[in-house]
């Protein structure tokens, strides 16, 4: 391939301004994230408005700096607090924490950040090798491949979200009406607009992700305090030792391999990645401590493997406009909002952003892994500033953004309706990222079905002739249709039946054999003991 | 879970500092417009109906550009995005005539979006004063380099079994390969996309045969060979692309482009209206807006804003008259 976009994507990065930017982001995205329960969407989504008067291509670095910096975050409070920011990092605080009490709070930090650094660094190179040839053969992708593939990724997060399915489908199927309110595209009519102007062009992004999660977890916080949580630990001796380093290795490079191929797929990569890495790594332990007591090869592993995750979540979305998961439907609206469609296009047309953001991720890794170790000792002391100091000021900034999104006060509207709602989610032990995600891939799923069919002249047949379409719904099926298999099939084999509730969608799609015999993967045995909402919440 | 009264003093503080924002955001918003005695009193807000980034907002920007050179203040681009650019216009339309706040119009809002929406939501220009006009953006109609077309006729050769892709309804995309067909009797298939961008990339992938979209989306891939040029839909050739026919010269009438220009509310002083023309005379003659146009494929066309409502008036006529007797309807293509 030719390397000569790569390099001046270099150049790129290394303009004094976006490595600003690029720095700002990631220590910004560690301010915030490192607040209890703010995880990587909820910084971005509150964050957002920042990058309203930006050019792009420091926009779009400065908030992938933010999103690495919030990941980060998350990890330090699940270690610290157990108080993970999200799912991914809640498989840290299972190891990370129990070493924070041993009073290796700091050795666990340490590991975690040498492990993100690891596994993005990882991601990234691949990144850089595959992305362009995903985006060649990305022009075949035409309506009806996008329609199979957005109904395939809603399946996914719906199926992977934490709680119960029926509750994750109910919040996705929520998603997909609120996706149809304002002009239907085809005929010029208008759908549940109650008569507003506002509505005509159907309901925001961004203003959803804010309130979903942004104010909702804000809410949600308050009413949990820090009563309910875990006591606060020290961190020191961040290094890890010779030995450690010895140790880590293997998880690593596990993690890494393991979190770029399952980041690729859709519905919440990161944390199946986790989880995944978790599973193997409890299998393959050959000490010295016991898992649930402070492995250190229990929070390098998943750590490595989220990066690596959350990296590699940017290929579908970049290349084919798909976002993985819900941070990156928030990463969507943000390159919405500055006139950039993602698609195929892309590394073509804008070969300054693509290759811009992608290498910041390296410069952004490393100053992450740079910054992470001195600012330890920030962290913990932001973590002593009350909830009832820091809400407010966040919820102040997400206001204030939501009314730069339109320069009026419907968007704080929105902000304020849909974090009661998420607040309300929350509570009840919906998960919100399925109703995000699907009201993203709503229209695009509607439009993209509708435009197959005037393509095909009204037969649906022909989708036949379209293999990675058809490849597409046949996996989709597979994942829909497995669990159930599954379930008969134990059942009849007197197997408990009320097992399956987290069938490992990561192994069923990349083609499972579900035959009745076979041990759980290590999915689904982690993701039992994983907590499914944060440890505190018991 | 019933709420404790633990945890109501917190949510007060939080509603409290939502309500604070809300109260400076808007009182930020009328300080701007206080201003008497000489024009401008301060800086001008340009109000752009459509996203940041594309391109009636980029116009925007690099009129804005100028504006301190030219007018002495500074005019910030106020993005306020939503139907098709219907609440920014009127937003103008009803805010204070004094010349701080106006407008980047794009004539589609009143001469073809007003086709396929109900007449209570179409925009008129009765209650603003069209400043001046800017430049015109042509619609082109590119072929997949695969299917061999290179000419209309090439098209209606092959009439029946066609797809199309279009901008989306209610746009000049739309109206331009509507009229087109219907003159040159090709039967086919509308497939309408969200914007230009994605209805290019289905005609370089082969998912359509033909679209519609605007010069500055279809040069880099015209100059890469993906895509072959068709048809340009103005009155007169582009520039920029000087071997591609108009359909006019092909037999057809479909005069669509998308114009645009810069308005304020009904009833300004002529004081502030002849600042305003002159300030936006300076920069439209500069030479970096000159190279802007260039760069974006625009076509300069800075008439006064008397012959502007003229001139879009008489479209508004033509586009409706042409619709009506050839019975097309812009709002069905899913049916």
């Amino acid at each position: 391939m030719d390397f000569t976009p790569v390099l001046e994507g270099f150049a790129v990065v290394f303009e004094p301004q976006n490595l600003l930017f690029c720095l700002l982001g990631v220590v910004v995205g560690m301010v915030i994230g490192v607040l209890p329960g703010l995880g990587p969407a909820a910084t971005i989504a509150i964050l957002l408005p920042l990058t309203y008067g930006m050019d792009a291509v420091p926009s779009i670095i400065m908030l992938a700096g933010i999103f690495y910096g919030a990941i980060y975050g998350g990890t330090v409070t699940a270690v610290l607090l157990k108080l993970p920011g999200e799912t991914s990092s809640a498989i840290t605080a299972l190891e990370g924490y129990p070493m924070a009490r041993k009073g290796e709070g700091g050795k666990a930090l340490g590991a975690g950040a040498i492990a993100s650094f690891a596994g993005g660094t990882v991601a990234i190179v691949v990144l850089t090798l595959i992305a362009p040839v995903i985006a060649d053969f990305a022009l075949a992708f035409g309506p009806p491949e996008y329609a199979a593939l957005t109904l395939l990724g809603i399946l996914l997060v719906a199926t992977i979200s934490n709680g119960t399915k029926s509750k994750a489908f109910a919040a996705a199927a929520a998603g997909l009406l609120l996706a149809t309110v304002g002009r239907d595209g085809f005929t010029g009519e208008l759908r549940y607009t109650a008569g507003s102007l506002e509505l005509t062009d159907g309901l925001q992004f961004v203003p959803i992700a804010m309130g979903v999660f942004g104010l909702a977890e804000i809410l949600y916080g308050l009413e949990r305090r820090r009563g309910g949580g875990a006591a606060l630990m020290t961190a020191d001796k961040i290094l890890p030792t010779r030995a450690d380093m010895k140790r880590m290795a293997g998880p690593i490079a596990r993690g890494g391999v393991l979190g770029f191929f399952l980041g690729l797929l859709p519905g919440g990569g990161a944390t199946v990645s986790a989880m995944a890495s978790y599973g193997i790594e409890k299998r393959l332990n050959k000490g010295p401590t016991r898992f649930g007591q402070g492995a250190i090869q229990g929070v390098a592993g998943p750590e490595t493997a989220n990066n690596a995750a959350a990296t590699s979540s940017f290929i579908p979305l970049l290349t084919l406009g798909i976002p993985a998961n819900a941070t990156m439907a928030v990463m969507f609206g943000a390159l919405l909002i500055q006139g950039i469609t993602p698609g195929p296009q892309l590394v073509a047309t804008d070969p300054d952003l693509f290759w811009g953001v992608v290498n910041s991720m390296y410069i952004g890794n490393l100053v992450l892994l740079v910054l992470a170790i001195p600012l330890i000792g920030v962290f913990v002391r932001i973590l002593h500033v009350r909830q009832s100091i820091l809400s407010p000021i966040v919820v102040l900034i997400v206001c204030i953004g939501a009314y730069t999104i339109g320069n009026r006060i419907f968007e704080v509207m929105v902000v304020v309706v849909f974090g009661v709602l998420g607040y309300l989610m929350k509570k009840n032990g919906f998960d919100p990222a399925p109703l995000i995600l699907a009201f993203v891939l709503g229209s695009l799923l509607e439009d993209n079905v509708r435009r197959s069919l005037l393509m095909f002249g009204g037969d649906a047949g022909q989708v036949a002739g379209r293999p990675i379409a058809l490849t597409l719904l046949v996996v989709f099926a597979v994942v829909l249709l497995a669990p159930i298999a599954l379930r008969i099939a134990r059942s009849r084999h007197g197997g408990p039946p009320g097992a399956p509730s987290a069938e490992g969608p990561g192994a069923a799609a990349t083609g499972p054999e579900p035959g009745p015999g076979q041990s759980p993967g290590p999915v689904e045995s982690s993701a039992r003991e994983a907590p499914a909402d944060g440890p505190s919440r018991t | 879970m019933p709420w404790s009264p633990r945890s109501r003093g917190p949510l007060t503080a939080v509603a409290a500092g939502g309500l604070c924002a809300t109260l400076a955001a808007c009182g930020a918003v009328t300080d701007g417009s206080a201003g008497g005695g000489s024009y401008p009193s301060g800086p001008i807000s340009m109000v752009v109906g459509q996203d940041a980034g594309g391109s009636t907002d980029r116009i925007a920007r690099a009129v804005a550009d100028g504006s301190k050179g030219a007018l002495g203040v500074s005019m910030p681009v106020e993005n306020q995005p939503g139907a098709n650019g219907a609440i920014a216009t009127q937003q103008v339309a009803e805010s204070d005539p004094d010349g701080q706040r106006i407008v980047l119009l794009n004539a589609s809002l009143m001469t073809i979006t007003s086709l396929v929406v109900p007449e209570e939501e179409a925009v008129t220009l009765d209650d603003l004063d069209v400043v001046m006009g800017l430049s015109r953006d042509d619609y082109i109609m590119v072929a997949n380099a695969d299917t061999g077309y290179e000419t209309v006729e090439d098209v209606v050769a092959d009439s029946g079994d066609i797809t199309y892709g279009t901008a989306g309804i209610g746009t000049g995309s739309q109206l331009a390969q509507l009229l087109l067909f219907d003159q040159a009797g090709i039967e086919g298939r509308e497939v309408p996309f969200d914007s230009g961008s994605p209805a290019l990339t289905a005609v370089m992938g082969g998912q359509v045969d033909v679209a519609t979209i605007q010069v500055g989306e279809a040069m880099p891939q015209i100059e890469a060979g993906t895509i072959t040029p068709i048809t340009i839909f103005s009155e007169e050739r582009n520039a920029y692309l000087e071997d591609v026919p108009t359909a006019k010269e092909e037999g057809y009438d479909v005069p669509v482009a998308q114009y645009r220009a810069v308005a304020l509310p009904e009833g300004a002083p002529k004081e502030v209206k002849d600042t305003l023309r002159k300030g936006l005379e300076e920069i439209t003659a500069s030479e970096e807006y000159k190279r802007f146009n260039e760069e974006n494929y625009l076509t300069p066309v800075e008439i006064s804003g008397e012959e502007v409502e003229k001139e879009w008036a008489r479209l508004a006529d033509e586009y409706a008259q042409q619709v009506e007797e050839s019975g097309l309807e812009l709002g069905e293509a899913g049916e």
